[in-house]
């Protein structure tokens, strides 16, 4: 591989997981019923099981975020984060289609974090995130990651 | 074998690791004191219902934010359900994203001090179309309200210009802040947190009827099943002759 597209890609893992790492611990640090109510602003998911997503998304979110940015499982981390951020392009979608309006604030963030972005912005983000992690979760290999470290440390070097 | 033994071993010690992280920030981030009313905040409370009400709700809200307004419908429902038995504190909690809701608040500070508050937030959040999309402040808008309810405009004029009023607005946000509310509306009954108008009729109001005794509302049946039993699956139907 060419050793730009590499450090593009490398950019790409530190970017999408600093993302995910962020918004899942910035979610993490508030009550829960914060997050509770920025997803049951999207009318489309049924609220029988908002309280469940809402205790379980912040840890994904900051335990596969973490992992992208260590480059631990570094191919599995980045499927599952493009898998999230197919599903938020998803939610985004079927909300305004459904419903006809979008929450004020995409809640990604937490409510009191530094970061507040609106629905259409976000939704540009977790295209360009869902490109990112597919195409990360085809890189065989993943320079200055664990995964790396423990090929180099394996006796066989596979 | 030996790399996946590692490799499953440095996982389990990265989620514990993080799991650490998280749990100690948590734990040790500073929690002020509350603070007495005095001084958190406008110096008349604004209280609605009985101060021997079993329910004391108190709810940290924007005049701006649409499901503040939406929310509102709930609260009256409540008051009108349960009469004599809610009691609701307001606090103020403009957000920053909301350009006009400031002068909403100052606006409803003012008339608190008229004794006209809650008359003047349920035509503010009435009439929350007509001066959220304003281009200008909606100084003269809120003006108006106020003139209509019967507010000395003297007194209000002065009071809009008046910068301890804004720093008593800000005072309960803070408080607001310090309880980690930081999206309106937020309702407390006691500790409890209900963030959101779905939240308050999911969850709050049978919050409400445990407190006082009452079991939980039902759930209205979503559709008229046809073949519904009249008897509980198990006893023997009657005949009824």
């Amino acid at each position: 591989m060419p050793g730009k597209s590499y450090k593009v890609l490398f950019l790409g893992r530190m970017f999408l997981g600093l993302v995910f790492a962020y918004s899942g611990f910035s979610k993490l640090m508030e009550p829960v019923e914060n997050f509770q109510a920025a997803m049951a602003a999207y009318e489309v998911i049924p609220y029988a099981i908002v309280p469940f997503l809402a205790h379980v998304i912040p840890w994904i979110e900051f335990f596969f975020g973490a992992f992208l940015i260590l480059g631990y499982l570094p191919r599995v981390s980045a499927l599952v984060l493009a898998a999230m951020s197919l599903s938020f392009v998803v939610l985004i979608l079927t909300t305004r289609i459904v419903t006809g309006v979008l929450p004020a604030n995409c809640g990604c963030f937490g409510e009191g974090g530094l970061i507040h972005l609106k629905p259409l912005q976000v939704f540009i983000m977790d295209i360009c995130n869902t490109f990112i992690g597919i195409r990360l979760a085809f890189l065989k290999s993943h320079p200055f990651s664990l995964a790396a470290f423990f090929r180099e440390k394996s006796p066989s070097g596979t | 074998m030996k790399i996946n033994l590692r490799s499953i071993l440095t996982g389990v010690l990265l989620v514990l690791f993080l799991s650490g992280i998280v749990f100690f920030i948590k734990r040790n981030r500073p929690v002020p004191a509350p603070l007495p009313p005095s001084v958190t905040g406008a110096t008349t409370l604004k209280i609605k219902g009985p101060a021997t009400a079993p329910v004391k709700l108190i709810e940290y809200s924007d005049f701006e934010c649409p499901s503040c307004r939406n929310a509102q419908t709930d609260i009256q429902g409540l008051f009108k359900n349960y009469p004599g038995k809610i009691q609701l504190t307001f606090k103020h909690y403009p957000l920053t994203s909301h350009k006009w809701s400031l002068y909403a608040h100052q606006a409803a500070e003012c008339m608190n001090r008229q004794g006209k508050f809650w008359p003047y937030q349920e035509k503010v959040y009435e009439k929350q179309a007509e001066w959220a999309p304003s281009n200008i402040p909606p100084v003269e808008i809120l003006a108006r309200y106020a003139r209509e309810l019967g507010a000395n405009m003297d007194q209000f004029g002065k009071c809009m210009a008046d910068v301890t009023v804004t720093h008593e607005i800000y005072a309960e946000k803070e408080e607001g802040n310090a309880r980690q509310v930081n999206a309106t509306p937020t309702f407390f009954l006691g500790e409890a947190r209900f963030v959101g108008p779905k939240e308050m009729q999911e969850r709050g109001e049978n919050a409400i009827r445990k407190v006082l005794g009452l079991p939980p509302k039902p759930v209205p049946p979503k559709k008229q099943e046809p073949a519904a039993p009249a008897f509980p699956t198990g006893i023997p139907k009657q005949k009824v002759t």
